[in-house]
């Protein structure tokens, strides 16, 4: 079996990598403190050329020694300059596959792409940081053939599938788009960014008297400040357009028998793939402005790895701005397996009657404070105040008991919780992982329990509802005591 | 009725009020001995007055709960400790006063070891650790024959392993 090295190009744009990172040091130590004296700078140059020599060596041995091979089961990588690490990853343990391609991608005409495993760490991934495209299709088909033909002995079902189409359930429409930049608030990103701009430039040079006079001057002037105002205005909601469009602009869902495909972004564009099976639950998340409007965003919980919050959150989101009916759609024409139902079941009164009654700690600890302070705003008691948190606490919890439903079907649960924003969840007898019901001294008196589910992600994810009649959770428990029925155990 | 919730049939060995009792009793002989420092460096020290107080409503608090800790809870706790286990399913049952109950299949189970310290060494007792993918459980005191049979029949039962994983 051969090792082949990585793209050539990978030490170009780990080059590129290094030089963003370095040009603001460098910047810093040879042109700005040009002349400084100082002990730090005096020695800082030079260290600072050895620092870039010795990362510029390494990028080039990084090229010679690590290497990969793939064979119809596996990925084998060997890696390490000094201490040398071999691994193995086999096909049918990747959840899910992340295409991204950025600036530097597109220039050269080559794309990244990692596969996530459900492993914990950090080399619970497989990744090309450079490959070309057509490359990066053939690790793609290699991986998704492999799995399926592990998984299930209907090879002849998935050769017939191999030739149907995708199908594309949504494409962003400009309309789409400004929707979302609106919904998203994105025009405020501005103020951030022009603000972190000016204190490095203040950092740097030192502006703040100019900046100060300036100010000073553009006051004494009514109509200049109405126009510049008018016009941050114009640039920010611009700004803000033209980041959404950047952003999703391109954004497409589409899905096969067996795979889901995702794909956004216009300069830097990613896609994601998951296979169907692979899909833990379905998550609908709905803020206070979207259900405003009608939207919500539809996340799909898997158990892959990406390597940060962010691109979790954003890569296993399908649309953030879907119109409602169309979320519920197409989560039936994608998954044909898990089957979303708009009736449910609501919580007893008594379950309202325990929300309020439960002690609420930030109203404990508000009043608490205002007692102590006495803040004098407006020439409101404090009391007043403390009441006024009382009433918001209130009001959030009422809205959670309205809010909250649920359903338990053949082998669905499904139940929608939150007070201000409000999150449906969907998952299968035989994706959940365990279950428990808790029933504490003030629930007993009411006849209620609360329920909790854990599923399958990184880490775990656990969710529940709480307060529901007893019988349910009863029947909740015999539920998930069926379960056998649904999966199919392989003896090992 | 159908909706009720089966309890699972097994409980813990009986010593285990024992091992729980000599337990809280160490641990409150602990916090009483250093609210008694505190006590002493408040004296010493001449720490504000309302030291003293809070001291004092700690102290009252802490009896209360050491009495009901020592005398009443372990009883009631083992009272209402409940497992049981078929090929499919570990079911756990536990708190009186705050009932819980669990439900893990065998499948998901990743890992399940005995564990002894020294109380329970001196009751020849043995706690079993079950581990899961997402969460951890314990049950907490069996006869040591009892406990590695447990143990093994787990292990066996967990062998098995779901389509898709």
């Amino acid at each position: 079996m051969g090792y082949s090295r990585y793209s050539l190009w990978i030490i170009g744009f780990d080059s590129w990598k290094l030089g963003k990172s370095a040009i603001f040091f460098l910047v810093y130590f040879f042109l700005i403190k040009r002349g400084s004296e100082s002990f730090f700078f005096v020695y800082g140059r030079p260290a600072l050329l050895l620092l870039l020599g010795i990362s510029v060596i390494r990028i080039v041995l990084k090229w010679f020694t690590n290497t990969y091979s793939l064979d119809n089961e596996a990925f084998h990588l060997k890696r390490g300059i000094f201490t040398k690490s071999k691994r193995t990853v086999p096909f049918n343990k990747i959840e899910n596959t992340n295409e991204h391609t950025s600036f530097f991608h597109r220039l050269t005409g080559t794309t990244s792409i990692v596969f996530e495993t459900g492993m914990k760490g950090d080399e619970a991934a497989v990744e090309f940081d450079i490959v070309s495209r057509t490359q990066a299709n053939e690790l793609k088909e290699r991986v998704a053939t492999n799995k399926d033909t592990e998984e299930a002995d209907e090879t002849v079902e998935v050769t017939e599938h191999k030739e149907q189409e995708r199908q594309v359930h949504f494409r962003a429409k400009k309309k789409d788009l400004l929707k979302a930049s609106f919904t998203s608030l994105s025009f405020l990103f501005l103020i951030p960014l022009l603000a972190s701009f000016y204190f490095k430039l203040d950092d740097i040079f030192g502006v703040e008297e100019d900046a100060e006079g300036l100010v000073a001057f553009l006051l004494q002037s009514g109509w200049i400040m109405v126009t510049i105002i008018f016009l941050v205005i114009l640039v920010s909601i611009g700004f803000g357009i033209s980041r959404t469009f950047l952003k999703y602009g391109g954004f497409e869902i589409a899905s096969d028998s067996d795979r889901i495909y995702i794909q956004k972004g216009v300069l830097d564009a990613t896609k994601f793939s998951i296979s169907k099976h692979r899909v833990q639950a379905i998550e609908i998340h709905q803020t206070m402005l979207k259900r405003i409007l009608g939207l919500a965003e539809v996340k799909l919980m898997s158990v892959g790895e990406a390597r940060s919050d962010e691109e979790k959150l954003e890569s296993n989101s399908l649309y953030p701005f879907l119109p409602v009916h169309q979320a519920y759609e197409m989560i039936e024409a994608i998954l044909p397996s898990y089957h979303v139902t708009k009736e449910m079941d609501r919580l007893p009164r008594a379950s309202l009657f325990i929300r309020l009654m439960k002690p609420s700690f930030i109203w404990i600890i508000g009043t608490g404070v205002l007692w102590y302070f006495k803040p004098d705003v407006f020439a409101i008691p404090w009391w007043t105040l403390s009441v006024i948190i009382l009433l918001i606490v209130s009001v959030i919890r009422y809205l959670d008991y309205k809010h909250t439903k649920y359903t338990l079907n053949a082998s669905f649960v499904q139940f929608k919780t939150g007070g201000l924003s409000t999150s449906l969840f969907v998952t299968k007898r035989s994706k959940v992982i365990e279950i428990s019901i808790k029933r504490g001294f003030v629930q007993k008196w009411f006849g209620v329990a609360s329920v909790g589910i854990v599923n399958r992600s990184k880490p775990v994810h656990h969710s529940g509802i709480e307060d529901v009649p007893r019988e349910l959770a009863g029947s909740f428990y015999q539920w998930y005591q069926g379960r056998g029925k649904e999966v199919e155990r392989i003896g090992r | 009725m159908a909706t009720e919730i089966s309890n699972p049939n097994l409980t813990l060995s009986k010593d285990v009020v024992k091992v729980w009792t000599i337990n809280e009793l160490i641990g409150n002989a602990i916090g009483f001995l250093v609210l008694g420092t505190l006590f002493y460096l408040d004296h010493r020290f001449l720490w504000w007055e309302w030291v003293g107080w809070l001291l004092l409503v700690v102290t009252v608090v802490s009896i209360i709960t050491a009495i009901w800790d020592i005398f009443f809870h372990p009883k009631l706790k083992y009272k209402h400790w409940r497992y049981e286990i078929d090929e499919e399913y570990l079911k756990l049952r536990h708190g009186a006063i705050n009932e819980q109950h669990q439900l893990v299949p065998m499948s998901k189970i990743q890992s399940v070891a005995t564990k002894q310290g020294p109380i329970l060494r001196r009751y020849q007792l043995y706690a079993i650790s079950i581990e899961t993918m997402g969460s951890s459980h314990l049950i907490p005191a069996l006869v040591k024959e009892e406990a590695f049979q447990l143990r093994d029949t787990i292990a066996r039962y967990a062998k098995v392993k779901e389509e898709g994983e």
